[in-house]
């Protein structure tokens, strides 16, 4: 278990990454992206919308980090870490807001709100 | 220029999975969610092969496959299973199939990172207010899936939103990746310098630097002085007398060392202002929740108005007293 993860996490580390390969990674972000905006749009459950956002953040998170390999510049780890950060307190505020907001209404339908207007 | 994959091809394989996706999104009735799911994953699994095609030297180690086709899988599941407590459930695992993808990528840090605060803590907070905010069916009656639940609203039309996205996103596949400056090859273990007592303590252990003696350091920086072209340091014994050492093969900088070194030496900012952010995070999660929520008569008839009203339908599910 330990020598797969290790060959995992060291599969050829500090030789430089071909761009055919760094664009594997982006199709999938791109792809995980893709899915989440759909989610945001299509679900009316504000939870879900919320977790869609999640799953956007994720597919930032591993493009950042596949760039980061292939440029050996590890500014983009640290920023995965900042985007967690962010992540954690908009889940927070975002789920403080979903509670209030269920308490008004007893629904979590995005609709039951389409009253407010800018 | 290098084109990593044909844009017909591309561009066919965006419609078709476009097709997929708004096929497994849910309605209402019966619809094809299987079978759209399905198409989708194939189309997905076509585009990651014909990425591959055109330079099968290149390709990314299996366990990218298997990742891959996880962390999408349970992506797609996320937006089309109708119960929100399985939604979550399936978000973590695409959590824990791109920590996969991490791993890969070798970054091991944020791969646990990424599990523990994703996986552990937000997912678990998610499923509480989940929990919290779904009315448990009464021991009689049979539950009800919320209706806002059972269909997508608009699917069509954003799917196509959402894969006119991919398909500008993905038009770098065949245009611009090929023309990414290549990266330069540092060497990794050239941060070791800066940590000259990790160095000590282990040429001590190896038995390489006898008692009474000390390493050589730069005066100004404090840093090791290390010849990286042999792999050598210095090392000065009691009597002032210099010794060059060869570095132990198995001293390597490992990720946690250079993320470390990247977000505390180089951007020396960023930790205080996450902490900040959390803190009013915090703040702000207390005050509102704390916040009482008092609906007046008045209120109460509006709400009773509209939820009778001819928005929403009458199995909406809304119209139940729940207690939170």
């Amino acid at each position: 278990m330990i020598q797969v993860l290790q060959t995992l996490a060291q599969s050829g580390f500090p030789d430089r990454m071909h761009a055919a390969t760094l664009s594997h990674f982006l199709l999938v972000s791109a792809l995980m992206f893709v899915i989440g905006l759909i989610g945001f749009l299509t679900r009316r459950n504000l939870i879900i919308m919320f977790l869609c956002t999640e799953l956007m953040f994720q597919a930032a998170g591993i493009a950042l980090v596949a760039f980061g390999r292939y440029h050996l510049d590890f500014s983009g780890q640290t920023f995965v870490i900042f985007v967690l950060t962010v992540a954690a307190a908009e889940a927070a505020m975002a789920l403080a807001l979903v509670v209030l907001l269920f308490r008004r209404r007893e629904s979590l339908n995005a609709e039951e709100w389409k009253e407010l207007r800018g | 220029m290098e084109q990593i994959i044909n844009p017909y091809i591309l561009y066919g394989l965006c419609v078709l999975g476009a097709a997929g996706v708004c096929l497994a999104l849910p309605r209402k009735g019966l619809s094809p969610q299987l079978f759209g799911g399905l198409l989708a994953g194939a189309v997905g699994g076509l585009a990651i092969l014909f990425l591959g095609l055109k330079n099968p030297e290149h390709l990314p180690n299996i366990y990218f496959y298997i990742f891959s086709v996880v962390a999408l899988g349970g992506a797609l599941r996320v937006i089309t299973h109708p119960r929100p407590v399985y939604a979550a459930l399936y978000f973590v695992l695409t959590v824990i199939a791109s920590a996969g993808l991490f791993l890969i990528l070798s970054a091991e840090f944020m791969a646990f990172a990424l599990v523990i605060v994703y996986a552990g803590a937000i997912l678990i907070t998610y499923l509480f207010v989940i929990m919290l905010a779904t009315q448990s069916p009464q021991e009689d009656e049979v539950e009800v899936l919320m209706e806002y639940d059972i269909a997508a609203r608009e699917p069509f039309a954003s799917t196509v939103v959402g894969f006119l996205l991919l398909a500008v996103l993905t038009t770098m596949m065949f245009k611009g990746v090929g023309e990414l400056p290549a990266p330069q090859v540092k060497d990794p273990d050239a941060i070791l310098a800066a940590m000259p007592r990790r160095i000590e303590s282990t040429l001590r252990e190896e038995g390489l630097m006898p008692k009474g003696s000390t390493l050589k350091v730069d005066a100004q920086t404090g840093d090791a002085v290390v010849d990286w072209k042999h792999r050598t340091v210095t090392t000065i014994d009691g009597g002032g007398a210099p010794t060059v050492v060869s570095l132990p093969d198995d001293l390597k900088a490992t990720n946690a060392d250079h993320l470390g070194f990247n977000l505390l030496r180089d951007h020396p900012g960023t930790i205080e202002i996450a902490g900040v952010i959390l803190l009013m995070a915090m703040l702000g999660a207390v005050v509102l929740s704390r916040k009482q929520v008092q609906i007046d008569e008045e209120a109460k008839m509006r709400q009773a108005h509209t939820l009778s009203g001819a928005s929403f339908g009458p199995d909406s599910g809304t119209s139940k007293g729940g207690s939170l």
